[in-house]
Formats: C-alpha cells, structure tokens, sequence
C-alpha cells in the first residue's frame, strides 16, 4: 500500500514552494507501476512505454495544480496515464495495425523484460482495450473498482462488467494453457 | 464457486507477472525534460496596486467612497450576507466547470 501522507506533502511542497525536489520523489515513487501500467497495455513495448511515461510526468507536472486529493495521487497519476495511452491509440491508430505474430518477433529480441512475459502479453491481447486496462488496474495495480471507475471516467458497473468479461476470457486462456492444473 | 477458482487464478497469474522496473535514470530523464515555468505572477500585483491607487484617487478625489457607504447602509443586511456566502460557491462551481476535464475532481 503507497502512502497517501508523502504524497500529499510532496504535491503541497510542489505547489506552494515551487520545489521541484519534491516532483523527483514522486516520479521515483511511481515511474515503476506507471511504466508497468504502460508496459502491459502496449504489450512489452518498452520504448513506447517509457515514452508513453514521460509524457504523463510531464502532463502531471503541467498540471499538478488541478489535483484537487479527493482521490489519492496514485488515482490521478493513472487518469493522466490512461488518458495519455489513449491519445496515443488514437494518434497512433497503434493496435489496429499489430498482430499476435509481429508482437512475438519483434519484442522478444528488445524487451528486456519480455522474454519471460509472453504469456501474459498473449492473454492481454485477447481484450478488449477497455477489458484490459479494467483487468490490469485491478488484478496488477491492486485499484478498487471505484478508483478504476475514477481513472476511466465510466461509470462503476461498466468497469464491473469490463472486469468480469476479461475475467473470462483470461480463465478460460489460462486453463488452456495448463495454469488451472497448476494451482489445483 | 467457478468465479472464485478463477479470480484466484487471476490473482495469482498476475502477481507471477508482476514486476518492479529499476529506475535507471527514468526520473532524472523526466526532470531534464520539465519545462522551466517563468513566474508571471508579478504582473496580477501591477494590476492591482495600480488598480487600488486609482480606485483611493477618486475614491478620496470625488466622494465616491461616502456615495457607496450610503448605497451600503440602504442594501438590507440579508443580502449582504447572502452575497458573502454565495459568492464563494458560485466561484467554485465555476472552477471546476472550466477546469480540463481530464484532470477534474480527483
């Protein structure tokens, strides 16, 4: 569980004081599940996903005055990130052009964290976007379905039913791929 | 009992994947690459010093100061109270509608 109480003293050491060093404990604090986050949405692309991340510091940094702490920091750093990936879909029309097999050739050889992760590639890959980063908001990064409905901006029994329908998909890819027998 | 099995099952697959990337000069990247924010903050104080000098110069000047105390003393208390707590209720209500909604409210 991150702590809110260093958050909220960092953002007030940012706003008021100007005090850049504050930002640099934040980015630290969070670069590894936001770059995570992006990691898994674009399938093991690190490059894009790192971009992807600096963008969305970037953005929270421009924008750090609008954070209003209703949500936690973590919640509004991710609403950033999502709305950031999605900028980028759209700019990029980035999925519609990639299938399962390039994915395989050209990330295995670059990511260096992806080699052993094509499993969890592949099962993403069989989601909807919108199933995707529901199920990898709540199963990866630990949110309350509430928090994921604040980051998607939908409302709650959207991210239900977008959390139920990828439930269901990665139970059956999973069981086919021996991850059932596994655990029993 | 089915939906259990597999929300177990998820949660394990996707601790299992889990993992924590190294910073590796990411941050320090990221804090190369903000952008200086010159502060023009100055010039809201030139507005309004030069602002209240005007308004004390003919405030003093021409009597107006005594014209809006009378128009004061006549405006019923109620109203005057109302209008103090309205106002910063309607000026939040209109921040927030302004406001980028992409960064609204949370």
């Amino acid at each position: 569980m991150m702590n809110n109480t260093d958050d909220i003293r960092w953002v007030t050491q940012l706003t008021l004081l100007g005090d850049k060093t504050a930002f640099d404990k934040l980015t630290q604090k969070y670069q590894s599940p936001i770059r995570r986050f992006f990691l898994n949405l674009t399938v093991g692309d690190t490059q894009l996903s790192d971009d992807l991340a600096q963008e969305t510091f970037i953005k929270a940094y421009l924008n750090i005055n609008s954070f209003k702490g209703i949500s936690g920091f973590s919640t509004w750093l991710y609403r950033i990130a999502y709305n950031v990936y999605y900028d980028s879909v759209r700019a990029r029309k980035y999925y519609a052009d990639i299938n399962e097999q390039v994915i395989d050739n050209q990330h295995q050889m670059q990511n260096e964290f992806s080699t052993e992760k094509m499993d969890i590639y592949k099962a993403l890959n069989l989601l909807r976007k919108e199933e995707q980063t529901a199920v990898l908001l709540f199963y990866m990064e630990d949110k309350t379905h509430n928090e994921i409905a604040k980051i998607m901006n939908c409302p709650l029994g959207t991210v239900k039913t977008y959390i139920l329908k990828g439930k269901e998909k990665l139970g059956v890819y999973l069981n086919k791929n021996g991850y059932g027998n596994e655990q029993n | 009992m089915e939906t259990n099995k597999t929300d177990n099952l998820l949660k394990t697959f996707f601790s299992e994947n889990k993992q924590e990337i190294p910073d590796n000069g990411f941050s320090r990247l990221v804090m190369a690459k903000i952008p200086e924010q010159t502060d023009h903050s100055w010039i809201v104080w030139i507005f309004a010093v030069t602002g209240l000098a005007i308004s004390m110069y003919f405030g003093i000047s021409f009597g107006i100061f005594q014209y809006v105390q009378v128009i004061f003393e006549k405006i019923p208390i109620i109203y005057l109270i109302g209008g103090i707590f309205f106002f910063p209720l309607i000026g939040t209500a209109g921040y927030y509608i302004v406001l980028d909604k992409r960064f609204q409210l949370i």
